[in-house]
């Protein structure tokens, strides 16, 4: 197989990895934050489940994840699941990093003295104007490091997508790989993964500037 | 924010060229026929030089939807979930140099169509010649693979396989062969047409011991109880074999010594 074609069989093979990054992330990020609230509830119900399901989460591994997510509409309800492959692996990966990211953005929000609200409160400000208004944009600045950590995580995860037979770019270089018996798609993959790790670490830095007012 | 929104802008867009590139993936009119294969198992499917799937089982099985005016959906499967994606619907039939013995009963089988043997393949300078050299040896099979139902089943070569120091289970041949030549496995236990498209293309580093582990079969895999599908897929393959189709597609591969289907 020519270069080019390698190249650009990977490039389609990226596309995909970051659909499934940018899609995971686009729903990851608002649900971790209704995860973190509920994991912060003052009824002791919630706040025990939600701690129950970011355990299973967290300290189940992902793949296993994806293939329960994939399966069981057919195994518990006998339903055909022909087109569910891409969405399944777009639920399976947001919920394991909402996981990820609730417990970040209790990090962040637990940080913000107790001051805050009880000046905000005194300024007449309402519940959920003190949390959009003075404390996320406090918490966004602490827990930017963090984020950026799994975000960079995530782009090297999609490649776990293989295990739902979805041809994401480290499958396309294995079976380039089988093809050519040869390792360098393998060494192309890596450089892929590499430049759009240093892309993604740029814009999390520019944020970081950005939000350094003080 | 100017930043944040360009990110936003990115993402929307990228999410709604995912959707939009997913969404036309499959059909509704006209029967599809999704057929499951491992992308990784040349000569029998792989991905060609313009990088679209192709092999001797993929263009069979290509020419059996042309008769029956079925559009071909290749789905490449991790093997290890091969169930899975069978037993869900995913996929309509496993068609990927499959072995039917010791999983008769697991599938709905159409007949056999190449005779295939699993061989043992080593370097070509490391002194292995029989079955009794490979003593105390690290064996690499490939996972939920026929060659590792051979070597785990006691009235196959079981015996053979305890006198291994051990026996590595590796996802796709490439990495065993990397393995292989950088000397932290001995052996690779595997179907000696895919042994031989390796061999082929990574020059005579590597041979093929003479003795065999077995000789089984190679067929189509069907879901139980979907018969209907799989004598439709037969009376298909004799019309191939008839009209001179099926020999052709075997001499090109170079699996003609192997074709069984009559």
């Amino acid at each position: 197989m020519s270069f080019s074609t390698i190249m650009e069989q990977m490039s389609m093979g990226m596309f995909r990895s970051m659909s499934i990054f940018f899609l995971t992330l686009l729903f990851s990020l608002p649900l971790g934050l209704v995860i973190a609230f509920g994991r912060m509830s003052k009824n002791k119900i919630i706040s025990g489940i939600i701690s129950f399901l970011i355990s299973i989460l967290r300290g189940t591994p992902l793949m296993l994840q994806l293939m329960v997510v994939f399966y069981f509409p057919y195994y518990l309800f006998g339903m055909s699941i022909g087109n569910w492959r891409f969405p399944a692996i777009i639920v399976g990966f947001s919920i394991n990093y909402a996981a990820y990211f609730a417990e970040i953005y209790r990090t962040g929000i637990e940080a913000i003295p107790v001051g805050q609200y009880e000046a905000a409160h005194i300024l007449g400000y309402s519940k959920a104007q003190t949390f959009f208004k003075i404390i996320f944009p406090q918490v966004i600045k602490i827990i930017i490091p963090a984020m950026t950590n799994e975000i960079i995580t995530l782009v090297k995860d999609t490649s776990l997508a293989f295990s739902l037979s979805y041809i994401e770019m480290f499958t396309v270089a294995q079976q380039i790989a089988a093809r050519d018996t040869t390792f360098l798609p393998f060494v192309i993959a890596g450089i892929f993964y590499y430049v759009f790790n240093l892309l993604v670490s740029f814009i999390m830095r520019r944020v970081e500037k950005k939000l350094d007012y003080y | 924010m100017k930043l944040g929104k360009k990110i936003l802008c990115g993402i929307m867009t990228m999410s709604l060229a995912a959707v939009a590139l997913t969404g036309c993936g499959k059909e509704k009119d006209g029967k599809t026929f999704t057929v499951g294969f491992d992308a990784e198992y040349p000569p029998y499917g792989y991905m060609d030089d313009n990088g679209e799937y192709t092999g001797f089982d993929l263009e069979l099985a290509e020419a059996v939807c042309e008769l029956n005016g079925w559009t071909l959906v290749k789905q490449p499967i991790e093997w290890a979930n091969k169930d899975n994606e069978l037993n869900s619907g995913t996929i309509d039939c496993i068609w990927n140099g499959f072995t039917i013995n010791g999983r008769e009963d697991d599938y709905e089988w159409s007949e056999p169509y190449v005779d295939n043997s699993q061989v043992i393949v080593v370097k070509a300078d490391s002194g292995i010649t029989s079955f009794e050299d490979l003593a105390g040896k690290t064996v690499a099979v490939q996972a939920a693979s026929a060659a590792l139902d051979v070597l785990t089943d006691e009235e196959a070569q079981k015996a053979l396989a305890d006198t291994f120091k051990t026996l590595q289970e590796f996802g796709d041949y490439n990495t065993a062969f990397l393995e292989l030549e950088a000397g932290s496995v001995d052996a690779i236990a595997m179907d000696i047409g895919v042994a031989q498209y390796q061999i082929d293309s990574r020059g005579d580093e590597f041979i093929i011991l003479e003795e065999h582990l077995n000789s089984e079969q190679y067929g189509i895999g069907f879901k139980l109880g979907n018969t209907e599908l799989r004598d439709k897929v037969n009376e298909s393959l004799h019309t191939l074999k008839e009209n001179g189709t099926f020999d052709k597609l075997a001499e090109k591969y170079g699996l003609t010594d192997m074709i069984c289907f009559e």
